[in-house]
């Protein structure tokens, strides 16, 4: 790749996971309202957001996230298992991203509920509370995907360690 | 203290030397496992998957 699109690619990957994040703060926000908040209209508000927020904007933030954070790391020499914390925040990224999708329908089916009727504090109780801890849960692995980014270990791999001295060997003087 | 690189290649890999696996790797690895032992608790005590409570 060339500098300009290693440079582009990681602009679109930062504003993604930044976006990511700041979306399931919101996420958190609306859910913690609609399980603890008394007003009805309040409540019927919130998971309607939650629903929009979650297929308008977390989706699509999460789909892009993985996605650029390959081609920043297959395109430069990072590599995408060469380096341990280019590994955890794979693996960090892929769960979340599936785990992610296959919480959507549950929201969709609360938001859905909360369209056609009033819902009471009892009603899809543990749904509503597993939507709060799951968003919890979420902030909690990306901010340690950011913390990953920012400060990137040291640490390889033993396919970053076998490349490296690959190299090494290639590039010594006969 | 001095920043990363954003560039592995640009440092000439000197501090990247270690071999083994690193700690932070280990404390990772176990606060993933947590995570995903206090998920699947949360589903088990919670009633079983979101997908029980769907229509």
């Amino acid at each position: 790749m060339t500098r300009g699109v290693r440079r582009f690619a990681l602009t679109a990957h930062v504003l993604a996971s930044v976006g990511w994040f700041g979306a399931v703060a919101v996420f958190l926000g609306l859910a913690v309202a609609g399980l603890t908040s008394p007003d009805a209209q309040l409540v019927r508000a919130a998971y309607l957001a939650m629903e929009v927020t979650g297929w308008a904007v977390i989706v699509p933030l999460a789909v892009a996230s993985l996605l650029t954070g390959l081609i920043s790391s297959l395109g430069t020499a990072w590599g995408l298992v060469r380096h341990w914390w280019v590994v955890a925040k794979l693996l960090i990224t892929v769960p979340s991203t599936i785990l992610l999708l296959v919480h959507m329908p549950p929201i969709s089916f609360v938001a859905s509920v909360a369209a056609a009727t009033t819902l009471s504090s009892a009603d899809h109780a543990q749904l509503r509370i597993q939507f709060v801890a799951q968003a919890a849960a979420a902030l909690l692995v990306l901010l340690m995907a950011t913390t990953l980014s920012v400060y990137k270990p040291r640490g390889r791999t033993r396919w970053g360690r076998r490349q490296r001295d690959q190299q090494r060997a290639l590039s010594r003087p006969p | 203290m001095t920043d990363p690189p954003s560039d592995p290649t640009r440092q000439g890999d000197t501090d990247d030397d270690t071999d083994g696996t690193p700690r932070w790797v280990y404390a990772f690895g176990i606060l993933i496992a947590v995570l995903v032992l206090g998920f699947v608790a949360l589903h088990l005590m919670g009633g079983g998957f979101p997908a029980h409570d769907l229509p």
